[in-house]
């Protein structure tokens, strides 16, 4: 599903300070891709991804997801949205602690009208022999698998994984990058992920850079790395 | 939907929170459901009684034999029932029990269990005389050395109440009981028996001009409407009272038990505002997330509104019965279902907890995902103005810490200072009743009215009393514009016998100026001293226009006291007349003699009832502990949960377990003290607000007072609770990990 950003602004009023988050943003994400936004801290990244998922709305511009403008949207038709073609990933995972693995997952698979078995999506991110534990049973990389089945059960059209890896040591961190190119690659998914981690940028269709609320560079990888292959950072 | 599991262990993981508040909900319930199904059945067992076995309109005593064939013209004038109906007061060994002739038309007997007395020498007697005098059926008695066989046991419809004495206030049975015998066996105490006649009116109503008509006939030494006989209407009056208390109660607790569901919800929203933020980040939708949430809510309201209905439905047979004992009713129904009671009480707590709970999560709701699944604004740098006070910027770190976390949390202050409060109300009110029952008892029957015995004649005599009596007048008076009746009293100022004092002043000397009222009249008339009031009698159509001079501190009845020469005057007696006489010495009961009352008896009924009363408070205290203990407790968790992160840093930072207790824990004891001391006046002036309301069906008015002893125990109790609720407490802070500092920074 393809993604339409163009001059997308944002602005945050903390305290007495304002603060503009998006400055024109604009970008075009093709079908089915990985897109890889890169940026240092502060730079826009997580607010440009929360706008195109829905949970936080832009002040001018415009974004249009396979050809729907959000900004049109009331916040009923934008949780509808949300509930149909989009899957969250969070750097801290977010898995409800009082669930079992099978159950978080379950909680992505009842918003969806045509989900994935459980069974499968269990066995892809490799944890069906856990799924009767609880999230303070899982290490750190368990936990982000879960968030992964979470949001990947309910077949979503598209991907927002903020910094999926950014808690994880580099052995779990490719693990959890092979899976996501693994969706990508199975369900054609289009998968966005943000992260100041530049390797992850090899492994992507196309690498968006941000500084300061602009998008400064957008490139196309003509190779993609393998994700045991990208350098970490 | 998935997320019930989630609802689910949340509940077990906080079983103590939720049970404390299913508990409270519960309580609340159950009091009510008990307390109401019993009043119901007390109510229609009176009804039915009443009714089926034709409760009477009025009585009356003639001071001689009427003719039947007078009753009958004034049946078929007034278009009343009338019947002629004896009793005879049998002194047991210390007990009194009246033997009544058995009537066919009005105050029918029912018997309960044994057989109707016909022959000669044969007796029922009221059931709960008999267990209080360990009588069975079939036992002999001997009264005035007659043996007298126990064929049964009996209920009278005039005697719900069992009181000797129109003027006494508390019924003891073992000191005095009713019984029926029938005509033969009456006959033989003929002799000593007291005649009166009973009558019923179809509207229940005392026909215009009814009593005139008697009184052109004879001398009524007494003339009593059921409305105004004790007996009678003390069981309304206590149904009235019990229906404002069995909601009252119940409300307060419940709305204690909502405030806490509010405050539970909105600390689990708070919790959870990352969970919420991802869900809806999820796509779950606002209402769905409400609906989980309302879940709890539904939890504790279903849980304690059920269980409460159970425990309040069994409750209510034997609450019923100890009712029906204490009111000497016939279990006529077993148990009398009042489905209004059910809807109110599971509906009303479902209702309430689920609306409050509605508006709490609807607010959090409301909130962007976005923001919900950042880390909680911090609102450093922000200090209100009580904050900026110099007094708070005083003292060591810890003082200084302690009060800040005070006033940063207002909302958890009001919480305690009102869980404070309506225990201790409840604590002192059951101190305060504990307390006036002496008092009252000391101060009317000890420091006023210093006689031992009143001997009440059957007509009024003239003649000089004998030595060591002091003679008065008694007669009923209404006062103008108030339907209120009083009882009057024409007494010589200088009687020895009663002394009417007000906070220790005499006020005999002030007769000379004006009437002196007892409390209860005052209350009902709402009069001060300096007032005019008119009175009226229903002997003649005099009217005497009187100032009020002063309220004595007599706490029983609504009387009035007034110069027996005036008060004569005004009934139109004989100057030198008098119906009674104040005495110490023990009467002998003659031919002349209508009545004698026995202050000891009196003092002794009220000794007797205080064990009741003092169980009573027992319960009461043990009630207000329990309520207080549950709502410090899960207020205090609830403060250890909220300030976990803060309890982690000072244990890393290395701070004992004690310190942060009292740095975090200890906080609220100003509020619980200043609260219980707020209290004790308010708990005071409520209960009088209470009395002076129902003086006028209950007919006395109990002293307020709260004294020292009473502070000092409600105190300690008190504080008690609160440490133990402290200690709970402290099991949770100690509870939470080092680690809880730094799972708080990676949020």
């Amino acid at each position: 599903m393809a993604i339409f950003a163009e001059k997308v602004t944002k602005t945050y009023q903390s305290g007495e300070v304002t603060v503009k988050a998006l400055r024109e943003a604009g970008l075009t994400v093709p079908d089915n891709k990985i897109v890889t936004i890169l940026g240092p801290s502060g730079s826009g990244k997580s607010t440009l991804l929360n706008v195109i998922g829905g949970i936080d709305r832009y002040d001018e511009g415009r974004i249009e997801v396979d050809g729907q403008a959000l900004d049109l949207l009331k916040d009923r038709q934008l949780t509808e949205y949300r509930r149909n073609k989009i899957g969250f990933i969070f750097q801290q995972y977010n898995l409800i602690p009082t669930l079992t693995v099978e159950e978080n997952v379950e909680v992505g698979r009842e918003l969806s009208s045509d989900p994935f078995p459980m069974e499968d999506i269990l066995g892809k991110v490799g944890m069906f022999d856990k799924k009767d534990k609880f999230p303070f049973q899982l290490s750190g990389g368990e936990q982000q698998r879960v968030a992964v089945a979470r949001a990947l059960i309910k077949n979503p059209d598209i991907l927002l994984c903020d910094e999926p890896t950014g808690a994880l040591d580099e052995e779990t961190g490719k693990n959890i990058l092979k899976l996501l190119k693994y969706v990508n690659d199975t369900y054609g998914t289009t998968i966005l992920i943000i992260t100041h981690n530049q390797g992850i940028g090899e492994m992507a269709h196309q690498v968006i850079r941000m500084s300061s609320g602009e998008i400064v560079e957008t490139y196309e990888n003509e190779t993609l790395v393998d994700p045991e292959q990208v350098t970490w950072s | 939907m998935i997320l019930k599991k989630s609802m689910i262990r949340t509940l077990k993981e906080n079983k103590f929170q939720y049970a404390g508040v299913i508990l409270l909900l519960l309580l609340a319930v159950t009091l009510y459901v008990s307390l109401s199904m019993a009043v119901t059945t007390l109510e229609e067992r009176n009804a039915r009684f009443t009714e089926d076995y034709k409760q009477e309109t009025l009585h009356f005593v003639p001071s001689e034999r009427i003719d039947a064939s007078k009753l009958e013209e004034w049946e078929e004038t007034f278009d009343i029932t009338l019947e002629t109906r004896s009793y005879y007061d049998a002194d047991l060994d210390g007990s009194v029990l009246r033997v009544f002739s058995q009537t066919e038309e009005i105050n029918r007997p029912y018997i309960a269990e044994g057989s109707n007395p016909e022959d000669d020498g044969e007796i029922a007697v009221s059931s709960v005389f008999a267990e209080k005098n360990d009588l069975h059926i079939g036992d002999t008695l001997e009264i005035s050395g007659e043996p007298v066989e126990v064929t049964g046991f009996v209920y009278l419809p005039d005697y719900i109440y069992m009181l000797e004495q129109m003027t006494d206030l508390i019924s003891d049975a073992e000191k005095f009981g009713i019984a029926t015998a029938s005509d033969r066996t009456m006959d033989q105490w003929a002799d000593q028996s007291q005649i009166e006649i009973t009558g019923w009116s179809r509207d229940g109503e005392v026909p215009e001009g009814f009593m005139e008509a008697v009184r052109t006939e004879t001398t009524i030494l007494q003339f009593v409407e059921a409305g105004d006989n004790p007996r009678i209407q003390f069981v309304d009056t206590e149904i009235e009272g019990a229906k404002s208390m069995n909601n009252t109660l119940p409300l307060f607790i419940l709305a204690l038990a909502t405030a806490m569901v509010l405050l539970l919800m909105r600390r689990r929203i708070d919790m959870q505002r990352k969970e919420i933020g991802t869900l809806l980040a999820l796509g779950f939708r606002r209402n769905e997330l409400l609906r989980h949430y309302l879940g709890y809510a539904w939890v504790i309201g279903l849980s304690g509104t059920v269980l409460g209905l159970a425990a309040g439905a069994g409750l209510s047979v034997p609450l019923s019965d100890l009712y029906a004992n204490y009111f000497n009713l016939p279990a006529l129904s077993m148990f009398d279902f009042n489905p209004m009671v059910l809807v109110i009480a599971f509906i009303l707590p479902l209702v309430l907890m689920l609306s409050v709970s509605a508006w709490g999560i609807h607010r959090a709701l409301k909130v962007e995902p976005l923001t919900l699944l950042r880390p909680k604004e911090v609102t450093v740098g922000k200090k209100s103005w009580l904050e900026r006070l110099p007094l708070l910027n005083r003292g060591t770190f810890i003082h200084r810490f302690r009060l800040r976390l005070l006033i940063r949390n207002k909302a958890r202050s009001l919480y305690i200072f009102l869980g404070v409060m309506f225990s201790t109300v409840l604590l002192m009110f059951g101190f305060i009743t504990f307390n006036s029952m002496d008092k009252l008892v000391e101060t009317t029957y000890e420091d006023i009215m210093t006689y031992d015995y009143a001997v009440y004649y059957q007509s009024l005599n003239t003649e000089n009393p004998e030595e060591g009596s002091d003679p008065f007048t008694r007669s009923e008076v209404k006062v103008k514009g108030n339907d209120t009746k009083l009882t009057g009293y024409g007494i010589e100022t200088d009687t020895p016998y009663l002394n009417l004092l007000a906070e220790g002043e005499k006020l005999n000397p002030e007769l000379e100026e004006g009437v002196v009222l007892s409390t209860p009249a005052a209350a009902v008339l709402d009069a001060a001293e300096g007032e005019d009031i008119t009175l009226t009698n229903s002997l003649n159509d005099k009217e005497m226009t009187v100032q009020v001079a002063g309220v004595a501190d007599v706490y029983i009845g609504s009387q009035i006291y007034l110069p027996r020469e005036d008060f004569n005057e005004f009934l139109g007696y004989p100057n030198e007349s008098y119906s009674a006489v104040w005495q110490t010495e023990k009467p002998e009961r003659g031919e002349s003699v209508y009545q004698i009352e026995d202050k000891q008896k009196v003092i002794d009924s009220f000794e007797a009832t205080s064990g009741a009363t003092r169980s009573a408070v027992i319960g009461m205290a043990v009630f207000a502990v329990v309520i207080s203990v549950i709502v410090l407790t899960l207020l205090t968790h609830l403060i250890v949960e909220e300030n976990s992160p803060s309890i982690s840093l000072f244990k890393v930072m290395g701070y004992h377990n004690h310190e942060v207790s009292k740095l975090v824990l200890s906080v609220y004891t100003p509020v619980v003290i200043l609260s219980y001391f707020i209290s004790i006046p308010l708990a005071g002036l409520t209960l009088g607000q209470l009395m002076n309301s129902l003086v006028e069906q209950t007919g006395f008015i109990l002293p307020t007072d709260v004294s020292w002893w009473m502070a000092g125990t409600g105190f300690i109790v008190i504080m008690l609770t609160y440490a133990l609720s402290l200690a709970l407490s402290k099991r949770k802070l100690k509870q939470v990990s080092l680690q809880e500092a730094l799972k708080k920074q990676q949020d």
